[in-house]
């Protein structure tokens, strides 16, 4: 990922839902929703994503970037199929590299 | 570029506004031709038929409005637009689509790319344009998340 600087907002656009984890249901163990890093996107755009998608507060959104670009990907929410699907487009949407697998 | 009354003020003067439409008909052309540009969602090829048979369009249905949106700003005439919050997330998605166009066909595959480019790279058109975009889509984050 390409470093940006980044500054504290709001989120304004309505968030996915990301359930805890003890909340999974028992038919639906989770899927992992997972961002790769990329060399062109900026960070700061990657906190922008993360904070606008899954409303997450800007610590929790930065060091989820962190992890993609120093681990070379993050599971950023892991949710039942249909949902982990609609977060992986809306993600694609923005033109992060992101997968959904079986969590 | 600011913030007042809700809008983001974007200012771009005719000749700046003339390059980015240049720069927005050319790569948008190549967008789906660079491999990062092409939503893969899953590791097994069946789902991921079944995504790029329903839900790919979407994707690319919304990247296209994106781009429309960036046209539209750019064909105002104005040198002063003021973007309402999807509009400005219109830009910086749309932007960014536009980098991963510039970059891929820039060969970047790892981080650290600005710093390591070499002479002929750094006076390469997708170089400039890769860098151009990236200060232009940093300001409106900036904005969007002040």
């Amino acid at each position: 990922m390409a470093p940006a600087t980044a500054q504290p907002s709001a989120p304004t656009e309505a968030p996915i839902e990301v359930p805890a984890g003890g909340e999974r249901s028992l038919r639906d163990p989770g899927w992992d929703v997972v961002v790769w890093n990329d060399p062109i996107t900026l960070m700061s755009y990657v906190v922008l994503v993360f904070r606008r998608l899954f409303g997450y507060d800007f610590e929790t959104a930065t060091r989820l970037m962190l992890q993609v670009h120093h681990e070379g990907k993050a599971v950023v929410a892991t949710q039942p199929r249909e949902q982990a699907e609609v977060s992986v487009s809306r993600l694609h949407g923005f033109g992060l590299q992101a997968t959904l697998g079986r969590g | 570029m600011r913030k007042r009354r809700g809008r983001i003020q974007l200012r771009l003067d005719r000749d700046e506004r003339a390059a980015l439409e240049m720069i927005v008909e050319q790569l948008s052309a190549k967008v789906g031709q660079v491999p990062r540009t092409v939503p893969v969602a899953y590791e097994d090829a069946e789902m991921q038929r079944e995504y790029d048979r329903w839900v790919r369009p979407e994707v690319d249905r919304s990247r296209n409005q994106d781009l429309d949106v960036i046209r539209a700003s750019l064909g105002s005439g104005e040198d002063v637009t003021a973007l309402t919050e999807e509009q400005a997330l219109a830009w910086v998605r749309g932007l960014n689509l536009l980098r991963l166009t510039a970059g891929g066909l820039l060969g970047v595959e790892d981080d650290g790319w600005d710093l390591r480019a070499d002479e002929t790279v750094r006076r390469s058109p997708e170089y400039r344009v890769l860098l151009a975009l990236g200060l232009l889509q940093e300001e409106l984050v900036a904005v969007l998340e002040g």
